[in-house]
């Protein structure tokens, strides 16, 4: 009896489903399904650098003047920098403390110091202005599962704070613009780590694509030639691909492969095509190098994808780092700096510096303290903005007190944030051209900051 | 006590009842006796195989069909088991121990493709994806740890799932990979407190979850319709303190255990000076006293977590999606949590009952083709269904498949974190999400991921098979001789094909394209019979409806 009561239900809503997914196609389906709004006439893309496990960013800036840093180095004992390893940076507002960076970040510092790259301090998901006693007292609406990864890491990449959301602010931006950017070839959304959350959306579909790019199908031809073999092959598992299935699992995972082969030829193209920019830049070899390097490709062929509108989703992990945090971190660091600094390098020699903004996010801070050899799921924690249209070379927000028991401090060196993932992402999607009164979409709580845009770019 | 020797006593006379054929003897005419079951189907016992199984084949198909489901479940569960560990420690040590995977991976292989403990290994692979450990990570120099603690996952595979979250706690695998292992008690001067990881995580991922469920593993709401979390920061920094003392067995004290060949196979060991001995709080308000040792707190702590009535549930759901489909009815998961809650006598948390359960209820044998029955195949299991139907080996014996996650996007126990390859939530946009159903095998279905499997299984159907000129050693070749007998026959082969991966049910479009695309491979290569045979093995693999479980 279920049964029968969820098919017809899923008949009704695949019907609706299937008039999208004829829509949010990349390519020609694209424009002839909607209708179309203002080209932006411009280029811009966000590239989000996700940290997964939670980046310990209360070792990535760190106060160096002795006040602070004395405060730091008792809350957080054998997992303190030492004070004199700190790189120094110089922010030009000040605050009446100095600050330095974690010593593998010298790609960062210098991209901080020539006015590239701004620091957003103590930041995290809010639903609303949280203080310590409103916290206790539970006087305020908080995002559930506080400390938890996977909630956490929805939390960033939804915005979603207490109600349930399917849908991530990326990908919602991405169904704003859809009809200012109806030429474009492909999605706004592309993803060199999976699919994501942050990306996901109700109209339209990321493309993903692997570190090093999209991968053609062996055996198949785009040649035209019915005596082709592989050609024909082409043409037989489209059909395979095309033909009705009964249930929800077949078509979902038909539906992945459709994409994959209609737009393989499209991107493969693209990137194979000897008259657009070349990129020279060099890249580390590391997984977190490679999809940068894809992206810097991606944004040398964006001409003839005809793209407009970008938003990147790049990634790498290891920062759940409960153990030997201190040997780990200057790898995990370093390897973010260093690929951050070549990226940024690349997009210089593309000339699009001002047109491509990098920003991190990570699960969440961890906590001050120890718990031996490691730290344990925080809250607020720092994230980086890099590209020419930062207002670089200083830090947003507020740095928060570190002192053990502070009044940032919920437990342990958990700091509450005073600064909210929706003022982050408003004030990114604002730049990236989202039109003022959609910005309650992107960016749900925002209404409930009284400060809706920290001032980030120039 | 006295409830459940009566629940046994009346058990076992039923037992007998039924072993005299029910005949009791009594003046009243015998009732008659219930009409034969129908007999099985191929498809259906292909349906069954592929829950219970690394991939249903002809000749097993033949098995269930004669033994019937629950007898074929019954000679499942007295099988040896197949282990790793004894196989990796006879081999040479290499210096740089993380070599070590690609052989724990190929033993895996071996297990899951020869093995004869089908079911076993099937239920040890999907408790490798709740109770995860991955080479990827703290573990890549430690392949001893890592393979043992799978076998301690297939020898507890039809165990009690208490005992299993004992070994699982213990395990120095997982001692390393959710450091519980060297983790310590407060020390304020320093600002020291116990690593709370191990806690966190065996209570989201291992066995209650973050909100508190109805026993059909539906969210239980309050008064204002939010849902319930099942426990605050204060237990799990309570369960933290629970954790401290633990380290690898066998050293002079605690700063001094390091991992050694051995002890990464031993149960971690209680170093009572470094247990935090004060009173915790724990799960439901329950509260552990103070100055108990550390083993009295682990078995209060480990009582209090296996007790709490989402158990049932949360391993319920988990354990249908891994083994038959993706999105249970409340009553499938409320009959297997009734049984994980009381197997019929008593136990609680008995996995052995459970499976029975899961594979045996009505939901797992549905009508085929129902829109929401079955699920996506997991990427690992289309490769070794494969292998298994056409007797994939290589002349060494090996499996050399230790990149497995890179090429399938998933391998044994090489999942990227804690959290498993997908999510059991996770419901990709479009119809699936707008009904409210999710498909977490899909959350690895990218363009990306799917374009590397179909291009492995090309490479595969084309280059190793047995017609393969010259082979490497280490080549998996699938056997496609009895294809080779009938290649003349376009429909026997495809006859042959289908029924070999497919049970013989196939759609109409695939076995048309098929059809045409045989007879292609026959224009463009005259005389080349393994390339047709080939074709309709790769255009089979790579199909929908291949990639779903029915």
């Amino acid at each position: 009896m279920k049964k029968i009561n969820r098919r017809e239900f899923l008949r009704h809503s695949s019907a609706a489903a299937a008039t999208a997914a004829f829509a949010h196609y990349p390519g020609m389906a694209f424009s002839q399904g909607m209708g179309v709004s203002a080209p932006f006439g411009d280029y811009k893309a966000l590239v989000c650098l996700f940290m997964f496990g939670g980046n310990d960013s209360y070792n990535m800036l760190v106060p160096r003047s002795t006040p602070e840093y004395n405060a730091y180095a008792a809350s957080r004992q054998n997992l303190a920098l030492q004070q004199t390893n700190l790189l120094p940076i110089n922010p030009l507002t000040p605050d009446g403390a100095q600050y330095g960076l974690h010593p593998s970040m010298t790609g960062m510092q210098t991209l901080f110091e020539q006015g590239r790259a701004a620091f957003v301090a103590n930041m995290g998901p809010l639903v609303e202005p949280t203080t310590k006693d409103q916290y206790f007292n539970q006087s305020v609406l908080l995002p559930p599962q506080l400390f938890s990864h996977n909630d956490q890491q929805d939390q960033w990449h939804s915005l979603k704070g207490a109600t349930v959301s399917n849908t991530g602010w990326a990908g919602r931006i991405a169904d704003l613009i859809r009809t200012n950017v109806a030429n474009q070839q492909l999605a706004t959304n592309v993803s060199l780590f999976g699919s994501s959350l942050f990306q996901s959306a109700d109209e339209t579909i990321a493309y993903v694509m692997g570190n090093n790019g999209p991968v053609p199908f062996t055996g198949f031809s785009s040649s035209g030639d019915p005596n082709d073999l592989f050609f024909q092959q082409r043409l037989a598992f489209e059909r395979v691909l095309n033909a009705e299935y009964d249930t929800i699992y077949e078509r979902g995972y038909a539906d992945v492969q459709r994409r994959a082969v209609e737009t393989i030829d499209l991107v493969q193209g693209a990137l194979d095509d000897p008259g657009r920019q070349q990129v020279t830049t060099v890249f580390p070899q590391s997984q977190l190098g490679n999809q940068l390097r894809t992206v810097a490709e991606m944004i040398a062929a964006r001409d003839t994808l005809q793209m407009e509108r970008q938003i990147f989703f790049v990634a790498t992990g290891g920062f759940d780092t409960h153990d030997d945090q201190v040997l780990l971190q200057p790898g995990l660091l370093g390897g973010i700096s260093d690929a951050v600094a070549a990226f940024y390098d690349a997009t210089i020699e593309l000339g699009v510096s001002n047109a491509v903004t990098t920003f991190s996010m990570s699960d969440f801070g961890r906590t001050l303290t120890s718990n031996g050899d490691g730290s344990d799921h925080g809250w607020g924690g720092h994230s980086f903005v890099v590209g020419d249209a930062v207002a670089g070379q200083d830090i947003y927000g507020t740095f928060p007190d570190l002192s053990l028991g502070s009044f940032d401090d919920v437990g342990g060196g958990r700091m509450i944030p005073t600064t909210s993932a929706d003022q982050y992402a408003a004030t990114l999607s604002r730049w990236f051209g989202v039109d003022e009164s959609d910005m309650v979409s992107v960016a749900p709580n925002i209404g409930n900051f009284i400060q809706q845009d920290l001032g980030l770019f120039i | 006590m006295k409830s459940s020797k009566l629940i046994t006593m009346t058990a076992a006379i039923m037992l007998t009842l039924s072993a005299c054929g029910g005949s009791s003897g009594g003046s009243a005419s015998p009732p008659p006796p219930p009409p034969p079951p129908p007999p099985i189907t191929t498809a259906e016992a292909f349906q069954f195989l592929n829950q219970s199984t690394f991939g249903a084949t002809s000749l097993e198909a033949q098995d269930v069909i004669n033994k019937r489901f629950e007898a074929w479940i019954d000679e499942e569960m007295s099988k040896s088991v197949s282990l790793q560990l004894p196989y990796l420690r006879g081999l040479p040590r290499p210096q740089n121990l993380a070599e070590l995977h690609a052989d724990r991976v190929d033993k895996w292989f071996r297990n899951v493709v020869d093995g004869n403990d089908q079911l076993r290994q099937r239920v040890a692979f999907a408790l490798s994806e709740i109770l995860v450990v991955s080479q990827l990570g703290a573990l890549i120099q430690a392949p001893y740890s890592v393979a043992d603690f799978y076998d301690n996952l297939a020898l507890y595979a039809f165990g009690n799932y208490r005992e299993l979250l004992e070994i699982v706690t213990l395990h120095p695998a997982m001692g390393v990979y959710l450091s519980m292992l060297g983790n310590q008690k407060p020390n304020p001067v320093l600002n020291i407190r116990p690593d709370e990881n191990y806690a966190r995580e065996l209570m989201q991922l291992f066995s209650v979850g973050l909100v508190e469920l109805n026993i059909d593993g539906t969210v239980k709401t309050d008064g204002l319709g939010q849902p319930i979390p099942t426990y605050d920061q204060a237990v799990i920094e309570g369960f933290a303190h629970v954790f401290t003392g633990w380290n690898y067995a066998g050293a002079q004290s605690f700063p001094q255990a390091f991992r050694n060949d051995n002890n990464q196979t031993v149960p971690m060991q209680l170093y009572p000076a470094f247990h935090d001995d004060g009173a915790k709080t724990l799960l439901n308000g329950f509260t552990i006293p103070a100055g108990q040792t550390g083993d009295q707190d682990l078995a209060m702590a480990l009582d209090n977590i296996f007790n709490h009535p989402n158990v049932g549930p949360f391993l319920a759901i988990r354990l249908i999606q891994r083994l038959v489909t993706s999105n249970p009815s409340p009553g499938y998961v409320s009959r297997v949590a009734s049984v994980f809650n009381d197997n019929g006598f008593g136990v609680r948390g008995d996995l052995g009952a459970v499976v029975k359960k899961i594979l045996l209820d009505d939901e797992a044998r549905p009508d085929m083709h129902m829109e929401i029955d079955g699920k996506t195949k997991e990427p690992l299991l289309r490769l070794t269904q494969l292998w298994r139907a056409y007797d994939g080996a290589s002349q060494s014996g090996v499996f050399p498949l230790a990149p497995a996650y890179i090429i399938f996007g998933q391998g044994p126990q090489q999942s990227p974190s804690v959290f498993n390859f997908f999510s059991p939530f996770h419901a990709p946009a479009g119809e699936i999400r707008n009904s409210g159903l999710v498909a977490p095998e899909l959350q690895i279905a990218t363009e990306y991921q799917n374009t590397f499997i179909t291009n492995y299984f090309f490479l595969l159907a084309f280059n190793w098979n047995s017609e393969a000129e010259a082979p490497g050693e280490d080549d998996v070749l699938i056997d496609i001789s009895a294809e080779m007998e009938i290649a003349d026959d376009t429909d026997a082969v495809i006859d042959m094909v289908v029924g070999k991966l497919l049970g013989g049910d196939v759609s109409a479009t695939l076995r048309a394209e098929l059809v045409n695309m045989i007879g292609r491979v026959r224009i463009a290569a005259p005389g080349n019979d393994a390339a047709l045979v080939a074709e309709a093995i790769y255009f089979v693999v790579s199909s929908p409806e291949f990639a779903y479980q029915r």
